[in-house]
């Protein structure tokens, strides 16, 4: 017999089945993007070589031996994007639960707070968003790479989470305005409890749904920022994205010589991979959202 | 009107006075902007003793700031070592071939995705409807320099048809300003055509969801019922409630925009201000980095106040606030 929670947690994930499997398309990217994972988790079982070895000549065309050619120093490019989504996906992830995670608390303390200090945070919301965000991811990996002390890989990361966060910022302290208001966070505030206290324990799992939906949005929006950031030649050269591979064959003129095997693929795997994450995105948000449905 | 403008125009001055103290923050923070000199072995640290008191790098951190924010309101953004002439001056040459190719990418884009997003908007539901959507879910997914590359490589490489780098032919002279014009226009078809595919179909899928938005109003389906012709109410029904929205988010097309333009001329080697953001990474040129940051993020600021003034001209409740 199954436990009482277990049966509780299989009846709603039943139900949110039986919801999200309306929306053709989320069904579609959950699946492209599960394919995709495990590509990523399975990558040195699936990628027939090593990718930063050298296994063939330098330019090679696609083969049978090597589907994709190889690079101008006679690495596989199949194999360097089999382990592109790796890398592509683990940085927008990351990057995404640090950026949401940072967007979350302010608009939580700027909501939940109000007052003075609201009126400072979201002052300074509003001058985040007035750079635009590749510029300023460049700028913040360019100054915390001057610094030292943190690995480009991670400068990298923490540029995007730190380039993410006001959106979401903005997000919750709405929704933490109106949730404020209900009554039974009065009934908590009479019992005595702390602000924190009601933050986390009233209101943050009141916001979660649109939180989970920014962790998908963001990874998508991560990953493409994560591309552009390391084809103009702020990536970690050591760590293989589908970013490097482009910013490589750029750089190596892939172009000019035709090499379309080199440039295409990882673009294509970009775009298909952040479309799918994408759908799964707005499949949750018809989810948690029931006037978004249509039926 | 007046006052309302005033107090606007305060605000972007704040906003900007905030960027600018972070980007000195944050540049400051990491330490010495003359870090790449004191690499090369053939300056003597007495030459770097020098320039440092040139450039007030020796006096305290509050004072260097307050000459950073005098020397900006004068014009001054630093020196570049690369190009080894005044930022100010790099990027002022630069400019004018970024805006040429953004101001009418985004007005052409805009209106593009007003005038087809309407549409779409009223056909919701239909194949055309799922065509459109699908097609822009796709490009916005792709990487934008990425687009830039295919474009390059399917008109230049394959097709030959433009040119594969520079915004006018290196080398060539010109007999006449003619010549010049279309030379640069030849080059300039292809970023600007990426930059205005790409606008539009991002643009795209936020009309047609306002569009949809406004045909849910009930004035709207009043319209329909009194039987008014499906172009009057279209037009004077949906397209001119759909405006509102479409104003507010322009502000942030421009700064979406930006990005799209440092990819996109670093793909096509174009000369201007976003390039100049690559080849500061590249060559390690970090004030000619910092001072692109703080001319950029001055136009966005300006020209969200432009459309808040807009905004305010378009709806009068915003004045009266």
């Amino acid at each position: 017999m199954r436990s009482a929670r277990f049966g509780a947690l299989g009846e709603k994930l039943g139900e949110f089945w039986s919801v999200y499997k309306r929306d053709r398309a989320a069904v579609v990217g959950l699946a492209v993007f599960l394919a995709i994972l495990t590509v990523a988790v399975f990558a040195d079982l699936i990628a027939p070589y090593n990718p930063y070895e050298r296994v063939g000549r330098p330019y090679e065309r696609p083969s049978w031996k090597h589907l994709l050619g190889t690079n101008d120093i006679g690495q596989d490019i199949f194999s360097e994007v089999i382990y592109g989504t790796r890398a592509s996906l683990f940085i927008g992830f990351l990057a995404a639960i640090t950026g949401t995670a940072i967007g979350t608390i302010v608009g939580l303390v700027s909501g939940y707070h109000g007052g003075r200090l609201d009126e400072v945070l979201m002052r300074v919301v509003d001058m985040w968003l007035s750079i635009p965000t590749l510029l300023f991811a460049v700028f913040l990996v360019a100054v915390i790479v001057r610094t030292g002390g943190i690995p480009m890989f991670y400068s990298v990361i923490l540029a995007i989470a730190l380039t993410s966060w006001p959106p979401v910022a903005r997000l919750v302290r709405s929704a933490t305005l109106s949730i404020k208001e209900r009554p039974y966070i009065e009934s908590a505030v009479a019992l005595g409890a702390s602000s924190l206290r009601i933050m986390l324990r009233h209101i943050l799992p009141n916001v979660a749904p649109i939180v989970l939906v920014e962790v998908v949005v963001r990874t998508a929006i991560a990953m493409l920022t994560e591309s552009s950031l390391s084809f103009l030649g702020l990536g970690d050269p050591t760590v293989k994205s589908w970013g490097t591979v482009l910013h490589f064959a750029m750089i190596k003129n892939a172009l000019i010589l035709g090499l379309w095997w080199w440039f295409l693929p990882p673009g294509l795997m970009i775009a298909v991979t952040v479309m799918s994450v994408m759908m799964v995105g707005r499949g949750l948000e018809m989810y948690f959202n029931p006037r978004l449905r249509r039926y | 009107m007046k006052t309302f403008l005033a107090r606007r125009a305060l605000t972007s001055l704040v906003t900007f006075i905030a960027v600018i103290t972070v980007v000195f923050l944050l540049a400051r923070a990491t330490g010495d902007p003359l870090a790449e000199l004191e690499n090369d072995p053939r300056i003597s640290p007495a030459t770097i003793a020098a320039i440092k008191a040139a450039f007030g790098l020796d006096k305290p951190l509050h004072q260097q700031y307050l000459s950073y924010l005098a020397n900006l309101f004068r014009g001054d953004l630093g020196y570049s070592l690369h190009y080894k002439e005044p930022v100010a001056e790099v990027i002022a040459r630069k400019l004018p071939y970024t805006l040429a190719l953004l101001v009418p990418s985004i007005t052409l884009s805009n209106y593009l995705a007003y005038a087809v997003g309407i549409e779409v908007g009223w056909r919701r539901g239909s194949r055309f409807d799922s065509i459109f959507m699908s097609v822009s879910m796709f490009v916005r997914s792709t990487p934008y320099f990425w687009l830039a590359i295919v474009f390059l490589y399917v008109f230049s490489v394959v097709l030959g048809v433009t040119p594969l780098f520079g915004a006018v032919t290196p080398g060539r002279r010109f007999e006449w300003s003619l010549d010049w014009l279309l030379d640069y226009l030849w080059h300039y078809a292809l970023p600007f055509t990426v930059l205005t595919f790409r606008g539009f179909l991002s643009e795209l899928i936020y009309v047609r969801n306002v569009a949809v938005d406004v045909l849910g109003e009930d004035f709207v389906t009043t319209a329909v019922a009194r039987g008014l012709p499906e172009k009057y109410v279209k037009r004077r029904y949906v397209a001119r409630n759909a405006m509102l929205p479409i104003v507010t988010v322009l502000g942030m097309r421009y700064a979406f925009i930006i990005d799209g333009a440092i990819l996109t001329e670093t793909v096509f080697s174009y000369p201007g201000t976003g390039r100049l953001v690559y080849e500061a990474i590249f060559n390690r040129d970090f004030w000619l980095l910092q001072g692109a940051v703080v001319v950029l993020a001055a136009s966005v600021i300006i020209v969200n106040l432009v459309i808040d003034l807009l905004y305010a001209y378009l709806d009068p409740r915003v004045r009266y606030r």
